[in-house]
C-alpha cells in the first residue's frame, strides 16, 4: 500500500463516496419512478463514472473489495491495513 | 440560518406533574411531509454537495438541527 495519507488518496475516496451516494439516491428514486428515462440515463452515466473512479483508485491504492469484485495487484493485499474504518 | 421547518408547541403543565415541566417543545416538518409523490426532474445538488446535505434534491433537504439549539430560537 503506497502512502495512504496523501491528498489524492482522500480526494479519490471522497469522490467515490459522493458518487456512491448519488447512485443510492437515484436507485431509491427509480424504485418508485420506473419510467423516468432521464433518471435512468443519469443512473447509467453515474455508474460509469463510479466504475472509472473505482478503477483509478484501485490501480493506485489496491483493491476496494474482494471475492472477485476487484482486480488484485501483486502481492495479494486486500487484507492489508488500513481497513476502511481505519482510514 | 433560520430553519423554517421547526414548529413549536407548549405542553400542558399541571400542578401535580411528577417531573419539572418542559414548557416549550419543538418538532421538525421536513419537505417530504408535504410532497405526496416526488415529481420528476427536480433540480439536483452536485455529488459532493449531495453527500454533504444528505439528499440529491435541494427541495427535499431538511437541516434537522440538534434540539437544544432550537430551544432559544423558539422562546
Amino acid at each position: 500500500m503506497s502512502a495512504v495519507l496523501n491528498e489524492d488518496y482522500y480526494k479519490l475516496l471522497h469522490e467515490l463516496q459522493a458518487i456512491d451516494f448519488v447512485l443510492v439516491e437515484l436507485n431509491l428514486y427509480l424504485d418508485t419512478h420506473p419510467n423516468d428515462t432521464n433518471a435512468i440515463q443519469q443512473y447509467n452515466h453515474c455508474a460509469e463514472i463510479r466504475h472509472q473512479i473505482a478503477y483509478q483508485y484501485e490501480t493506485k491504492y489496491g483493491p476496494l473489495k474482494h471475492f472477485g469484485q476487484s482486480l488484485s495487484g501483486v502481492p495479494w493485499s486486500w487484507n492489508e491495513s488500513p481497513w476502511p474504518w481505519q482510514v | 440560518m433560520e430553519n423554517n421547518q421547526i414548529r413549536y408547541y407548549k405542553p400542558f403543565v399541571g400542578p401535580f406533574d411528577p417531573c419539572p415541566p418542559i414548557r416549550l417543545k419543538s418538532f421538525s416538518t421536513p419537505p417530504q411531509l408535504f410532497i405526496p409523490f416526488q415529481p420528476p426532474n427536480l433540480p439536483q445538488f452536485s455529488p459532493i454537495e449531495a453527500l454533504k446535505y444528505g439528499t440529491l434534491w435541494p427541495s427535499l433537504f431538511s437541516p434537522y438541527d440538534s434540539k437544544n439549539t432550537r430551544q432559544e430560537a423558539g422562546d
